[in-house]
């Protein structure tokens, strides 16, 4: 993992360390804020006892699934799009009319189709995280340079050889900007469903708890899913120059 | 009655980064612009000729060395000492008459005595009529005249010049030329001006100097001795050519060396 | 040109919607006919039930915004020109941009209560990171030229912030209002649908509550238009306001 400058880290260190004196000193009253202990306290006793693991799962298998699904279909229909005009001019006219709707704003409506269950969330995931791929996946695949096609073509290599060793590696890096794009939809769009019906899940947590006016626990787990956030974009970066690297090797 | 120095560099040294790896941009640079004086910087690409402008300007500090002027040490940027640069003299947000106005803006001038100023100026660098364009809507040729305005509207002790006519084509810059020749003359201004043309160094320049590169130094320092004129065609005066072809000659040799 | 066969392909869509509706191939209470929601549509304007939810989100969208770039752009400026700032700021953003700040939502309604300060509070939030960032990168990207140039004419620098590195950073600045004009619409109605007090995200969850299909398609619709109006609203007046201004080559 590329070093991560340390230092960055005073600034936040400076922040928690004035919230914890401003509760402790009885600036911060409690009911405003819990002191940052009792959030600390109350994230060790989530983690030990397997709540956050357990939610975690819930949340991630959801956010997961539909993510996968937009990613698998998202290149394939990128590339298609980019490699038949038809394919475009009939995809096009149904991503202009999706890519204005706030998919968040759609998670009632697919509650109407597809019932308040884990259905429905990852179907508006998947959704939600669909365009920034396909975009991203048919600029990427227009983008390469029509020289690397047509060698390779003249080598006599099939359409779906061509597109899986030539025009796919030449696009991952646009696919790679929009995934990553398609990683922080995915969670907010996660929270949101979460928020507004379920019975399992990090945003589920927040809100029940935050219901209750648990607000330590509730700040735990905030806490807790901006680490994962940023973790999880950071393994995204690492594991995606791991396999730039492979690919550059493998060609 | 001899010309007081304006500006005195005494041993200005210039060192980008630490041990091997040290760049030593300007070495032992020692000079004297009296006021009045037009003197061009002239030199291979690496000499230091802009370095030692932007020292003047205070943009950088000195790594050794002193730089006074007017016997007032130089600590920092100021509209004592005005700059025209190639590009990003202008502000593009502004008008021509906000340009210009901008220094004087700055320093505090009533609204009605800053106008009169401006109007002065815009005369003064022949760009009646455009008070109210952007920069946008002007040629590069008419951006630099509203630079050199905006400057001079400061009324510096002293005029930098940075290579300000290197993005022009050749017309406009010898119609240049000859404005900022003209300005000169008129305000008596003491200016000095980076180049890298060795014909524009002699046709501005009352003294020449010459720099070398690796390090950064001058090595000659030559008096034109002749005046050229407004509209001048100095290809056809053999004093320039002469002067033209030993600096000329001086450069290239410079040159050369380095890519020895 | 171009506006006419990007319609010709969505009327088709949309002809096939309504087809597949109509022959009841699917439930039209499901998924109702494309005629249909229009016509709710226009009959939620006619009786007027749609301008009360429509403005509650439309100017919490904007007090956020608003109070996003008050604090954002000086701090962004201030960021990327002045080395301590940088150094305090930057990481606390950095951290926060993953965070998905809707999870938020239940902090400051315990804050700020139920009704529209909460909402707008999280609008500012969520504002604030893009147009931070954008001011940031614009402040940064200067040609320290430009900074010469004003100082040898007498710039101070204080006034060298809001005279010359904001009028730079502009066309930046203006990007990062672009990009938070739809977050500041998105967040204002997934707040609303969460929290309730009104506003078209309210409206959402309300029809759904009731089975109303048609009224939550056309209150979907709305608030597509909503975002769509106010971005291209936002490109507009952008060749106003930032027309002196040329791209660096």
């Amino acid at each position: 993992m590329k070093a991560f400058p340390v230092v960055k880290i005073i600034p936040l260190l400076l922040l928690l360390a004035a919230w914890q004196a401003a509760s402790v000193l009885g600036l911060l009253p409690a009911s405003v804020l819990p002191p940052f202990s009792d959030v600390a306290v109350s994230l060790g006793a989530m983690l030990r006892s397997g709540e956050l693991m357990a939610n975690t799962l819930a949340s991630f298998a959801r956010a997961g699934a539909g993510f996968f699904i937009a990613a698998i279909v998202g290149v394939a229909v990128g590339l298609l799009m980019a490699r038949r005009r038809a394919v475009e001019r009939a995809i096009e006219p149904i991503l202009l009319l999706i890519y204005p709707v706030p998919k968040p704003a759609m998670i009632p409506l697919f509650m109407v189709w597809l019932g308040i269950g884990d259905a429905s969330k990852v179907a508006v995931i998947a959704l939600a995280c669909l365009l920034p791929i396909v975009i991203a996946t048919f600029n990427g695949a227009r983008g390469v340079d029509p020289m690397l096609i047509w060698s390779a073509q003249a080598r006599g290599t099939s359409e779906r050889r061509l597109l899986w060793r030539v025009v796919l590696p030449a696009a991952l890096p646009q696919i790679a900007a929009g995934v990553r794009t398609a990683i922080a939809i995915a969670i907010i769009v996660l929270v949101s469903s979460e928020f507004i019906s379920s019975e399992a899940g990090l945003g589920y947590l927040i809100f029940s708890y935050g219901g209750v006016g648990a607000d330590d626990a509730m700040l735990a787990v905030v806490i807790y899913l901006a680490a994962l956030g940023f973790l999880l974009d950071r393994f995204y970066l690492a594991g995606l120059r791991r396999l730039m690297s492979w690919h550059a090797f493998a060609h | 009655m001899p010309a007081s120095a304006c500006l005195e560099m005494r041993s200005i040294g210039m060192r980008y980064g630490e041990g091997a790896q040290a760049v030593q941009a300007l070495s032992e640079i020692d000079l004297d612009i009296k006021e009045h004086e037009f003197v061009t910087i002239v030199g291979p690409s690496g000499c230091g000729k802009s370095t030692l402008l932007y020292l003047v300007g205070g943009f950088l500090r000195p790594s050794s060395g002193s730089l006074c002027l007017r016997g007032r040490p130089i600590t920092g940027p100021g509209s004592d000492r005005g700059i025209v640069f190639q590009r990003y003299s202008l502000f593009p947000w502004l008008t021509v008459r906000s340009n210009i106005g901008y220094g004087l803006d700055e320093q505090g001038v009533a609204r009605a005595e800053r106008n009169r100023i401006v109007d002065e100026y815009v005369r003064l660098v022949h760009l009646q009529g455009f008070e109210d364009r952007y920069p946008r809507e002007l040629s590069g040729g008419m951006q630099q005249r509203v630079a050199l305005a905006q400057t001079l509207a400061c009324q510096p002790d002293i005029l930098l010049m940075d290579e300000p006519f290197g993005a022009l084509d050749a017309q406009t810059r010898r119609i240049l030329q000859d404005e900022v020749r003209r300005i000169w003359r008129q305000g008596a201004k003491t200016v000095l001006f980076v180049t890298h043309d060795v014909e524009e160094a002699v046709a501005l320049g009352t003294r020449i100097v010459v720099m070398a590169a690796r390090p950064g130094r001058i090595k000659e320092v030559l008096e034109r001795g002749f005046d050229v004129a407004d509209g001048e065609e100095f290809e056809t005066n053999s004093a320039f050519a002469a002067l033209k072809l030993h600096i000329w000659r001086s450069v290239k040799a410079e040159v050369e060396a380095a890519h020895a | 040109m171009p506006l006419l066969t990007r319609i010709v392909p969505i009327a088709l869509v949309l002809a096939a919607w309504e087809l597949v509706a109509r022959t009841g191939w699917v439930n039209p209470n499901v998924f109702p006919p494309v005629t249909e929601i229009v016509m709710r549509w226009f009959a939620m304007f006619a009786d007027g039930r749609i301008y009360a939810p429509l403005w509650g989100t439309l100017w919490r969208a904007l007090a956020g915004l608003a109070a996003a770039i008050a604090v954002g752009v000086p701090l962004g400026l201030l960021m990327g020109r002045v080395r301590w700032a940088e150094w305090f700021f930057e990481p606390l953003f950095s951290f926060g941009f993953p965070l998905p700040k809707i999870a938020l939502i239940p902090l400051y309604v315990s804050w700020f209560g139920v009704f529209s300060l909460s909402k707008v509070m999280l609008i500012f939030t969520d504002c604030l990171f893009p147009m931070v960032l954008f001011s940031y990168h614009g402040a940064r990207g200067i040609s320290p030229m430009y900074l010469w140039s004003a100082q040898s004419r007498g710039t101070g620098r204080v006034r060298m912030l809001w005279r010359v590195v904001l009028p730079l950073s502009l066309a930046s600045i203006y990007d990062g209002v672009q990009v938070s004009v739809v977050v500041a619409v998105l967040v204002a109605v997934v707040s609303e649908m969460v929290s309730g007090g009104g506003g078209l995200g309210e409206l959402m969850i309300r029809s759904y509550r009731y089975g109303d299909v048609r009224t939550a398609f056309a209150t979907l619709v709305t608030i597509s238009l909503v975002g769509f109006a106010l971005f291209k609203l936002a490109q507009w007046l952008r060749g106003s306001l930032l027309h002196w201004h040329v791209a660096e080559a």
